[in-house]
This record gives structure tokens, C-alpha cells and sequence, in this order.
């Protein structure tokens, strides 16, 4: 938590730029001359561009830190309950999902029966006259 | 209905997607009855009379259509072909390599299907040993006492290994030209036809027990039929919200879909699975040869015996396992709401990203328990119900457990494989 502390107060500290536009200049002057330049005046310009970049994201993080400060103490409630109470919280909303669930109506049920049942018999027509025949020709070549 | 296969047949691109499939299938009999060389046809014949083996190799024999115990050319059927892209997927998971591969796009699939082709043949010879080395000890069919190989030298012993594993390589090819240029997923509709080839058999059997007992398995059949039906078309549809977007001056989506979850989304994939894992420690212990080990009893009297209890729950953990496994395999997720997010949906509520992966993932996982305890009942449910099968047939039972769920499952898929072709067209449809 101190880190954090710090780094934000680290982050307050540089005149920010107020606008996105001019943030975005900011660090393009920035970066090449970071890069390219060698010797004493890197390292100001480095500590710049370290300060800058994070305090882009400055709104992001704060966001995160309310939250993680927020959640804690639900996590810490959730991790307390016994297996068996996962367990069947687990199970009611096993049950809550298959309410929502659709199921096949009754018309749809018969017509998708028929058809598996049309299908299964036209198959098994199909092999058995084919092993019926083949089985006639592999005894007459064979037996 | 009739005039929806009129027109199916009327389409020329339909058409000819279908008859090629057919004739797959024909040439794929026609594999599956010729004996192998070196094989003594009529004795085997009469070997097939008296056959009362029971367990896996029926399960087996279920699997390959019956040319299992013809030792004919395509003997080992599918089966090493499911057992090594399941080992495939299996490894994707505990090694990096092959996880890599997976995420590498169309380059490492292949790469992936490559070495399952590599396993299928391994375990092809494998299993081909093995029968072989069963057929020619005369195990394969209990007890019977004319030689199957009369002439069992070894160099025809390994002629018929080499014929096997040739039919296995054939039949994975077969299986992929119809997944690519005809009607339905190839593994598992040669599957089915395994199956359909057993059906009028194991009618007989059970309609020679009485007609009371075959029309009480009738309705049990349809029933079950039915029930798989309804649980198949079960959907969570979970609503998502395309935003509009203006390109040039028109205006482009608002609209509003669901993203259809199945309660059974993995299908019969985790069924075919469990079965083809469960049968893997017979195979072994009869590779390694009876020599009455303590574990090989245990494996011949739990696992293998389909009414122990061992049996029934280790199929049926196996199941849910594999339910939830192959789902996480297959429905990725985070690739879903990556896609969302990409063409602007979202789904209404839930911010697009991550929290909608999360949310994905919370209502999979909720809706896939009653899929896989559904899935498992339906698998299990013959071993219950030895008295009106024989005992040891009821996995061979092709109106209960793993063979219904294969044909529902295949019969609706082709369907509606057929259906949506019929679509593109503006034909009327099977399922209206």
C-alpha cells in the first residue's frame, strides 16, 4: 500500500498535460530524444518520460485501486464458506441455468425422433443388404 | 419429409456429397467381410456359431461391425483411430510442445493430425498383434477347436498383421474423405455403421426370446431414443447484441442472436472415449497372457464384467471426466468472447472480454453437469437391465447405452448436415 501511496504522489508531482493531444506530443518529443541522445542529459530527460507515461493511465489505475480496495472484504466472505455450501450453490445454479435452458417443443420432439428413427433404418437397411450380398460372395469365393 | 429427400437428391452438389458417402460406406463393407489372408473362412464360420465370449472383445466386435471376429481386412475397424486422437488430446494438456502446436493455427493442426495418424498405425499393429496372437492360441472364440489360421507359420502370422494394420490406415483415410467431401463427421459415421451392422443381429437374438420381451425392448428403445433426442436439442441460448456500425452512409448489424449452448455440447465423443479407454487394460492383460496374476483377475472380474459395480462407476466418472475435458478442448471460450468482441457483440449485462469469457465459462460449466450425468446415465442404464439381455451382452445391446447415444447423435448431425445444405438452396427441410 505505501508503494502505491508513493507512486501516486510520484504521479501528481509533474505538470501534467491536460489534454490528450498534448500528451500525445509530449512523448513523442520525448521518446526519440530519449533514445537517441547519449551522456548527462538522458537521464532528466528518462525520469520524464518514466513519470509521463504512467500518469497517462493515471484515471485507469485509480479506477482499479476503488475497486481493489472495495472487493477485499467480499472475497474474504467468499473464501469462509464451507465446501458443502459450494457445493450446492453450485448446484442451484446448475438448476437456475437449466430454467433457462429451451427445450425441444413437442412437435419438434416427434419430428426429430421420426427422422433419427427414418435415418437409423435407412442405414441399417442399407448395411445389412450389403452384408447380406457380401457375405453371400465371400462364401462362394471362399467357403 | 419424402419430398426433402426428393429434393436433397435433386441437388447436384447434395447429391453427389451423399452418394460419394454412400459408397464409402459400401466399400468400406465390402472391406469388413473379406477375410484376411492366411484366415480359414468356414472355420471361422463355425467358430461364429458357438461363440459365447463375453466382455470387451463383444464390445469390441460391437465396434467394428462384426469383422473383429471375421479376422477380415478392416478387423480392428475405427477403433485405433478414436483411441489415438483421443491420446493426441489427451497430451495436448500435459505437454507444452503439443499445446503449442494446437494454438499455432492450421500449420500445427496438421502437425497434430500427422502424429495421430503416427499412433493410429502404432496401435494398429498393436492391436492386430494381439488378435492375431489370440486367433492363433485359439482364444479368441472361447472354446473352440478348429483352427482359425490353419497354417500359422510366422511369416503368415505377420501378413495378417500387415494386412490389418494396411485396413486401419485405409479406413482412417475413408473416414477423413468423408468428413472433407461427403455428409457428416467420417470417425464417427463409420462408427454408426459399425453399429447399424450389428442391429439386425442382436434383434434376432432378443426377438428369439419372445415377442413379449422384443416389443418391451421396442418401446424401452424408443424411449430412450427419445430422451436422447430431447436432451440433444436442449439449448441455453445466451443473448448477445451486435452494435450498429455505419460503413459509408448504410448502417450495418443491430441485430440480436443467441449463442446456442447445448446441454449436451461435447456429444457422444466422451462416451465413445470412456468405452475406448475402459477396454484398454483388457487388451493388455491378454497381450501379456493369462499366467492368473493377481491383478489380471482383478481386471477380468471388475473391470471388464460389465454388471460389477467397479465397472459401472469408473464408465460412468470417465464419462463426466471426459464430458468436461472435451468441452474445455473444444469450446474455447476466451477465443468466443475475443470473436465477440472483435464484430462488435456483446452480450447484454456483461462488458465484452474478459468478464464475458468468465461468464461463458460460468454457464458451460453450470450446464454441462446434467449434460454429463445425463450422458453417463444413458451409458450405463443397459448394465441395469441384464435380465432381458443375456448377461455380457448388454454393452453389445444396440438399443441401449453407448450405441444409442451413437446413432441419435450421428443420425442427428448428418440430418442436420443434410438440412443446412438443403438451406443454402431455399429447400424445404427434413425438420420443419
Amino acid at each position: 500500500m505505501a508503494e502505491d501511496k508513493e507512486r501516486e504522489e510520484g504521479q501528481e508531482r509533474p505538470s501534467r498535460p491536460s489534454t490528450a493531444a498534448s500528451r500525445r506530443e509530449r512523448r513523442g518529443t520525448a521518446r526519440p530524444a530519449a533514445a537517441a541522445s547519449t551522456g548527462k542529459d538522458v537521464d532528466p530527460k528518462t525520469e520524464r518520460v518514466k513519470a509521463v507515461r504512467p500518469a497517462g493511465k493515471t484515471d485507469a489505475a485509480d479506477a482499479k485501486d476503488k475497486k481493489g480496495r472495495a472487493t477485499p472484504s467480499r472475497e474474504r466472505k467468499a473464501e469462509k464458506v464451507s465446501f458443502f455450501a459450494r457445493i450446492a450453490r453450485f448446484l442451484r445454479e446448475v438448476v437456475s441455468e437449466l430454467r433457462k435452458v429451451i427445450w425441444p417443443t413437442r412437435k419438434q420432439l416427434i419430428t426429430y425422433t421420426a427422422v433419427v428413427l427414418v435415418f437409423v433404418a435407412f442405414m441399417v437397411a442399407l448395411v445389412s443388404g450389403l452384408d447380406l450380398l457380401l457375405g453371400k460372395g465371400v462364401f462362394w469365393l471362399f467357403g | 419429409m419424402l419430398s426433402a429427400f426428393r429434393s436433397a437428391l435433386a441437388t447436384p452438389d447434395l447429391r453427389r456429397k451423399i452418394l460419394f458417402t454412400l459408397m464409402i460406406i459400401a466399400i468400406y463393407r465390402v472391406g469388413a467381410t473379406i477375410p484376411s489372408p492366411g484366415v480359414s473362412y468356414p472355420n471361422v464360420k463355425r467358430c461364429l456359431e458357438n461363440v459365447d465370449d463375453q466382455g470387451v472383445v463383444q464390445l469390441l466386435n460391437l465396434f467394428s461391425g462384426g469383422a473383429l471376429l471375421q479376422l477380415s481386412v478392416f478387423a480392428l475397424g475405427i477403433m485405433p483411430y478414436i483411441t489415438a486422437s483421443i491420446i493426441i488430446q489427451l497430451l495436448t494438456v500435459v505437454i507444452p510442445r503439443f499445446e503449442q502446436l494446437k494454438k499455432e493455427g492450421q500449420s500445427g493442426q496438421g502437425k497434430l493430425t500427422q502424429f495421430t495418424r503416427y499412433l493410429t498405425i502404432a496401435l494398429a499393429i498393436l492391436q492386430a498383434t494381439g488378435i492375431v496372437a489370440m486367433a492363433d492360441r485359439g482364444q479368441l472364440f472361447g472354446n473352440c477347436q478348429d483352427p482359425i489360421i490353419p497354417n500359422s507359420n510366422i511369416f503368415t502370422l505377420i501378413v495378417i498383421v500387415v494386412t490389418m494394420t494396411a485396413g486401419t490406415a485405409i479406413i482412417m483415410w475413408f473416414g477423413e474423405l468423408i468428413t472433407e467431401r461427403g455428409i457428416g463427421n467420417g470417425m464417427s459415421l463409420l462408427m454408426f455403421i459399425n453399429i447399424a451392422a450389428r442391429i439386425p443381429a442382436e434383434g434376432a437374438a432378443i426377438l428369439d426370446k419372445g415377442g413379449v420381451t422384443f416389443a418391451v425392448v421396442c418401446v424401452f428403445a424408443l424411449l430412450i431414443i427419445a430422451s436422447v433426442v430431447f436432451v440433444e436439442q436442449g439449448q441455453r441460448r445466451i443473448p448477445v447484441q451486435y452494435a450498429k456500425r455505419m460503413i459509408g452512409r448504410r448502417m450495418y448489424g443491430g441485430t440480436s442472436t443467441y449463442l446456442p449452448l447445448k446441454v449436451n455440447q461435447a456429444g457422444v465423443i466422451p462416451v465413445i472415449f470412456a468405452s475406448s479407454l475402459l477396454y484398454l487394460p483388457d487388451l493388455i492383460s491378454r497381450l501379456v497372457g493369462a499366467d492368473g496374476a493377481g491383478w489380471q483377475n482383478f481386471i477380468a472380474n471388475y473391470i471388464v464384467k460389465q454388471d460389477s459395480w467397479v465397472h459401472i462407476s469408473v464408465y460412468f466418472l470417465l464419462i463426466i471426466f471426459f464430458t468436461y475435458f472435451y468441452i474445455t478442448i473444444t469450446f474455447n471460450v476466451n477465443e468466443r468472447a475475443d470473436e465477440m468482441k472483435k464484430f462488435g457483440g456483446f452480450i447484454p449485462g456483461i462488458r465484452p472480454g474478459r468478464p464475458t469469457s468468465e461468464y461463458l465459462q460460468f454457464v458451460l460449466s453450470r450446464i454441462t453437469l446434467p449434460g454429463s450425468l445425463y450422458l453417463g446415465i444413458i451409458a450405463v442404464l443397459p448394465n441395469f437391465f441384464l435380465e432381458v439381455t443375456d448377461s455380457g451382452q448388454n454393452q453389445n445391446f444396440p438399443f441401449g447405452g453407448t450405441a444409442v447415444l451413437i446413432m441419435v447423435g450421428v443420425g442427428l448431425d448428418t440430418v442436420k448436415q443434410i438440412e443446412s445444405q438443403l438451406m443454402q438452396r431455399n429447400y424445404e427441410g427434413f425438420l420443419k
